[in-house]
């Protein structure tokens, strides 16, 4: 799933079921659930990693993360989801293309969250 | 990361798994934006207190904490609730609501987290010093903290403050580091603007700000007093509209004796002046809403202090809020404590205004309101109204919101 808007999680998504729900977003209707999200940077409150982290235990959280530049909120999301629910969901940014240039919605990726590597697998 | 041997120790587990967890998050943290090392706080605040937020994966945690054993280590304090304790039903919050919420709050009282309920936990238990390391979230609190007081915090996340209360520490980067606090972008104020600033001036400009400045730092110049709530009303609307967590203003923010100071020497990245027209925008851009009818009217976003609450209680003497018409006023339970021996308390509810303690109309449920126009005097609340309460939201002067309690028409500034 690729969106050249920035994204919040907060008011973002609805963490029952993946939707993203903020009527202002070019992705509002669909499901990042288990998708590889690529977007460019986060937005957002405090509390977003409650929201998030509401997904994670749903299960209905993406599967992974790609961004241009990563803002802490979308970090601490992660370390959290590991922490305290042992799901790992790899946060990839500071490329040295831009990805959002690369990917397309649809394509399978391998992503390799230690080494950054983004695999396009097919379209 | 540097790790003490202490550190060490608990990252090995010999604290117990709930500060190892704790310090493992942090240092991940401080490893991904290239900490050198942690250092000790005095205080923490968590945002993750609400329903609304915390949701059941925050009692997941807040629970697995508890079986754990895990208490603060500093002194911690919460956010507000997604309920007002002693009147939610005054709300029209639904039982299981509200059953979810007192959980969260047995959960947070075994945790060793005082409960203050509130967005400016600075009115209550948890009041800074100048140049002192926090571990704060609410984005609102953390940018007073930072720019008023002084203190230093980074915008933690939900559950990380809760990390860092547990251990007392967070990763040292960001804005603990002095070189990190200098100002980027210069706001002049035009003289078209004059210097006659009414209340409802700041979280105008703190809005603007905002939108402008992104995560940078502005550097604000030509303001020459600000009172308390003029600095809390400008810092909670520029944290909404940009992710601000630090400001100076030039002369009357402590970092910013000097224009010179604010900028450590050097020269701003930018500078932007302020005019009439700006703000005139601006105000455009906070109103969703359209002059007319107003069901609801919110005040104390973020929560009120005494001094606020006494000029509620001079505007409201001797009128009645207009049936059909709710006029809610968020605060904390040291302020309304205090308002209540002044008989501030007794003029506000004599008037028709309902009192909302420990929580505010962003963080509860109000579907069975059926709210459709909302007026407000807070920056922030303009911000997030048409998304949280989804409400249209029209932004206005303390007196204009209280008159339109009274009159049940609004029109905006």
């Amino acid at each position: 799933m690729v969106s050249n808007q920035p994204f919040g999680f907060w008011q973002g998504i609805d963490p029952t079921t993946g939707a993203v729900i903020d009527k202002r977003h070019d992705l509002c209707g669909t499901s990042l659930k288990g998708k590889a999200f690529f977007f460019p940077y986060g937005r957002g409150s405090t509390g977003t990693p409650g929201i998030f982290l509401e997904a994670v235990r749903n299960g209905c959280a993406p599967a992974a993360i790609v961004n241009v530049r990563s803002e802490p909120m979308i970090v601490m999301c992660a370390l959290l989801a590991e922490a305290f629910f042992k799901v790992q969901i790899p946060i990839v940014d500071g490329l040295p293309s831009n990805p959002l240039e690369i990917v397309r919605t649809g394509d399978r990726v391998r992503i390799n969250g230690t080494t950054g590597a983004i695999d396009v697998l097919g379209r | 990361m540097q790790l003490t041997e202490e550190e060490q120790r608990i990252l090995d587990g010999a604290c117990g798994e709930p500060q190892r967890i704790a310090l493992n998050v942090l240092a991940k943290l401080g490893d991904a934006y290239g900490a050198d090392r942690m250092i000790e706080i005095s205080s923490a605040h968590i945002v993750a207190s609400s329903y609304q937020i915390a949701g059941e994966a925050g009692i997941d945690i807040y629970s697995q904490l508890v079986e754990q054993g895990a208490k603060v280590k500093v002194r911690t304090t919460c956010d507000p609730g997604s309920i007002d304790f002693a009147r939610w039903q005054l709300f029209k919050t639904p039982v299981d609501y509200a059953e979810r919420q007192i959980k969260i709050a047995e959960l947070l009282g075994r945790l060793g987290v005082l409960p203050t309920w509130t967005c400016t936990p600075y009115t209550t238990f948890n009041v800074p010093r100048y140049g002192e390391d926090l571990g704060w979230s609410e984005s609102s609190a953390v940018i007073f903290a930072n720019s008023v007081i002084g203190a230093r915090t980074n915008r933690l996340a939900a559950y990380v403050d809760v990390c860092a209360a547990l251990v007392g520490r967070v990763p040292r980067f960001g804005l603990h580091l002095p070189e990190c606090r200098r100002g980027d972008v210069l706001f002049e104020l035009a003289p078209d603007i004059g210097d006659d600033f009414a209340d409802h001036f700041f979280p105008v400009l703190g809005y603007l700000i905002g939108q402008r400045v992104g995560d940078r730092i502005p550097v604000i110049a030509g303001i020459r007093q600000a009172t308390f709530d003029q600095l809390k009303a400008f810092g909670a609307a520029a944290a909404a509209s940009g992710s601000v967590a630090l400001y100076h203003m030039v002369g009357i923010t402590p970092e910013a004796r000097t224009l010179d100071e604010a900028f450590a020497g050097r020269a701003p990245a930018e500078r932007i002046l302020v005019g009439r027209h700006d703000i005139a925008r601006t105000l455009e851009q906070m109103n969703t809403g359209e002059a007319g009818e107003v069901d609801i009217v919110g005040l104390g976003c973020p929560h009120a202090s005494i001094d606020q609450m006494r000029r509620y209680a001079v505007l409201l003497r001797g009128k009645r809020v207009r049936a059909g018409t709710e006029l809610w006023i968020c605060a904390n339970t040291v302020v309304e404590d205090m308002a209540r021996r002044m008989g501030y308390v007794e003029a506000i509810e004599a008037a028709g205004a309902k009192l909302m303690i420990g929580t505010c109309h962003n963080d509860c449920p109000l579907g069975a309101w059926n709210f459709r126009r909302l007026a407000t005097d807070s920056g922030k609340f303009a911000y997030y109204t048409p998304t949280t309460v989804g409400t249209q939201c029209v932004f206005a002067s303390t007196e204009a919101c209280i008159d339109a309690a009274v009159t049940g028409r609004i029109a905006p500034e």
